[in-house]
């Protein structure tokens, strides 16, 4: 009897407890800021982590994993304007303010609201942006596109003109 | 005389102009560095990992940006969301490993548990040291 009211209270921990960690180290973030001319890149070793019952997420990615097709340009981005041997890395943590809305055991696409802290750059800024949660067989990929002002993080005589004011970053993460 | 001068430097000009030109847009949008002409720091992936845990900033000034080539026991081969070949290379902590990019499918497809060494480029520290265009070579 002891032991069948201690496996009920297990079970019952279990399932309040239950969460999973979702995680991808081959995330995709890409961003475009052309103006006149095409400013375009693509960084495919996003490393993220998402819980699902709490919506905790976490993107970090490395400036120099991002690849333009000019290599010419790709120097120009680390050296004069993201300063990637200072500032190797950027990241967001924050949390999807509405992960109750969304079934991981039923297929669909959710859509999601996403809060947190941006830091590229060394500046920290705090932004939202929406996406969508897509389940499909357990499998589970975050989307996002959203805009930053350029110069809330970095300087740079060349925006507003041949660069952007603002960039779009587009995210497209399947996580494991 | 003053034609002539004035002449030679408009051609002057329109060489350096159109060398610019081509090197901008024609050279630089089709040429990108690659590992296997670099010369490399080699190092194994063991040591690369415990450097970058004790000190990144010290390890980033060693290897941010530079071509390396890298030996270890691979860990795991998967492909990334554009169907490239990623390996993870093995080091002591199983949290913290070297995790690279291939630049392009390689003959003989890395298999785990097997040794390998990469040619790559070091692009920092997340969880792992991360590498990309990396090219598998002999040692």
């Amino acid at each position: 009897m002891k032991l069948f009211f201690a496996s009920i209270f297990m079970l019952v921990s279990i399932s309040i407890f239950a969460q999973k960690t979702y995680s991808t180290k081959t995330g995709q973030i890409s961003f475009d800021a052309s103006a006149t001319v095409d400013i375009k890149a693509v960084n495919n070793q996003v490393d993220s982590k998402f819980i699902d019952n709490t919506g905790q997420m976490i993107f970090s990615l490395l400036i120099k994993s991002f690849k333009f097709a000019n290599g010419l340009m790709e120097d120009h981005f680390n050296e004069n304007y993201m300063e990637s041997t200072k500032f190797p890395k950027a990241d967001f943590k924050g949390y999807i303010s509405n992960i109750a809305s969304v079934n991981f055991t039923k297929n669909g696409t959710y859509p999601v609201n996403a809060d947190g802290t941006l830091t590229i750059h060394g500046v920290a800024k705090k932004i939202t942006a929406p996406g969508t949660i897509t389940v499909s067989n357990g499998k589970v990929t975050i989307k996002t596109l959203f805009k930053i002002k350029l110069k809330d993080f970095i300087t740079g005589s060349y925006i507003g003109s041949q660069i952007a004011e603002e960039a779009a970053i587009t995210v497209n993460c399947e996580y494991q | 005389m003053k034609k002539k001068i004035v002449l030679s430097l408009l051609l002057l000009g329109l060489i350096t102009g159109a060398g610019t030109w081509y090197y901008v847009f024609v050279y630089s949008a089709n040429h990108h560095r690659s590992a296997a002409e670099e010369k490399t720091i080699d190092i194994a992936a063991t040591q690369l990992v415990t450097e970058y845990q004790t000190n990144e900033s010290a390890s980033n000034a060693k290897y941010l940006n530079k071509a390396l080539k890298i030996v270890g026991e691979v860990s795991e081969v998967k492909k990334d969301q554009e169907g490239k070949t990623t390996v993870t290379i093995k080091s002591n902590d199983a949290f913290a490993n070297v995790f690279c990019t291939l630049q392009s499918p390689s003959a003989t497809s890395p298999t785990v548990g097997s040794k390998i060494c990469l040619k790559g480029f070091c692009t920092g520290f997340l969880s792992d040291v991360v590498i990309k265009d990396a090219i598998v070579v002999t040692e």
